[in-house]
């Protein structure tokens, strides 16, 4: 691994987690556990588009965690982790499917899986499939916030995608 | 690749269903005047709801954390609780829904249902 591509995704980190930071600060909009714009999104979607899928995944292990102890809620890891990681498997797969101007489409799924992966989570903590009634809700939750963030960093890989691809170069 | 009109269609289609699920599954009125409260899956503690006369205040207390919830005439919610996100207290009393509140930090589940207590204290 070069120097370039390590200060590459530790400035992108930077920005991930920063996003995460202040959007902690952003009381949630409606009483629907599980709902929340996930901005830092934005980041791993733009890095999955312009550098690929190592590079992202990298950038969103390294959020998560650091996210996790800056926030100080290390409970919440698990589920963060959980949710992270099934939107970047719903995401990764789409990135040759889809071009330049249907990035958006890959955020859709991946918000959508965040919030399947959150439901699942919660049945299988609280042994209550009850829960599931809270799917309908969140899958709708998902394609909005999904939708806006998409669109963000469609328009992040349009406007920063030469800089960041540069930087893959030797 | 697909025309962006298809990946349009594909979600207006899971929208609508989870729009049309969420209203089918929120507009139904509560099951029952029995709240149940769940911790870790097993059954807490149970309180009927039509035979509160004043507010009673339950602590739910459990090895990751402490919930306290108001029980009124008809309806309960989670008045306080020092779980880190507060979900549970936001979501208000549980009266007018069939969604259980949750609080997941706790592994704390109330949720309504039409049998009726016949001893308030069991499990």
């Amino acid at each position: 691994m070069d120097i370039k591509r390590i200060a590459r995704d530790a400035v992108l980190t930077a920005v991930a987690l920063t996003i995460f930071i202040v959007e902690l600060q952003i009381p949630a909009p409606v009483p629907i556990p599980g709902v929340k714009l996930g901005l830092a999104n934005i980041v791993t979607l733009t890095a999955l588009f312009t550098l690929g899928p190592w590079d992202a995944l990298a950038v969103l292990l390294c959020r998560v965690l650091l996210g996790a102890a800056f926030a100080g809620n290390m409970m919440a890891l698990l589920y963060s982790l959980t949710g992270g990681l099934l939107a970047f498997l719903a995401a990764a797969p789409m990135r040759k499917l889809l071009t330049e101007r249907q990035i958006w489409v890959a955020s859709v799924f991946s918000a959508m899986a965040h919030n399947i992966g959150q439901v699942l989570a919660a049945v299988l903590v609280t042994a209550t499939p009850a829960l599931f009634v809270w799917l309908p809700p969140l899958l709708i939750s998902g394609v909005v916030t999904g939708l806006f963030t998409g669109l963000a960093g469609q328009f992040a890989v349009r406007r920063l995608g030469k800089y960041l691809r540069h930087t893959n170069g030797k | 690749m697909a025309k962006t009109g298809t990946w349009i269609a594909v979600i207006a289609v899971i929208l609508l269903l989870s729009v049309a699920a969420s209203l089918l599954l929120f507009s139904r009125p509560a099951a029952g005047h029995t709240a149940e409260i769940y911790v870790d899956g097993a059954l807490y503690k149970r309180v009927d709801l039509s035979r509160i006369t004043s507010p009673e205040r339950i602590e739910v207390k459990t090895e990751r954390g402490v919930n306290i919830l108001l029980a009124e005439p008809g309806r309960i919610r989670v008045e306080s609780a020092d779980c880190p996100d507060k979900v549970c207290v936001e979501a208000g009393w549980l009266a007018s829904s069939a969604a259980p509140i949750v609080c997941l930090p706790h592994r704390v589940v109330i949720k309504l249902t039409g049998e009726t207590a016949l001893d308030a204290e069991a499990g």
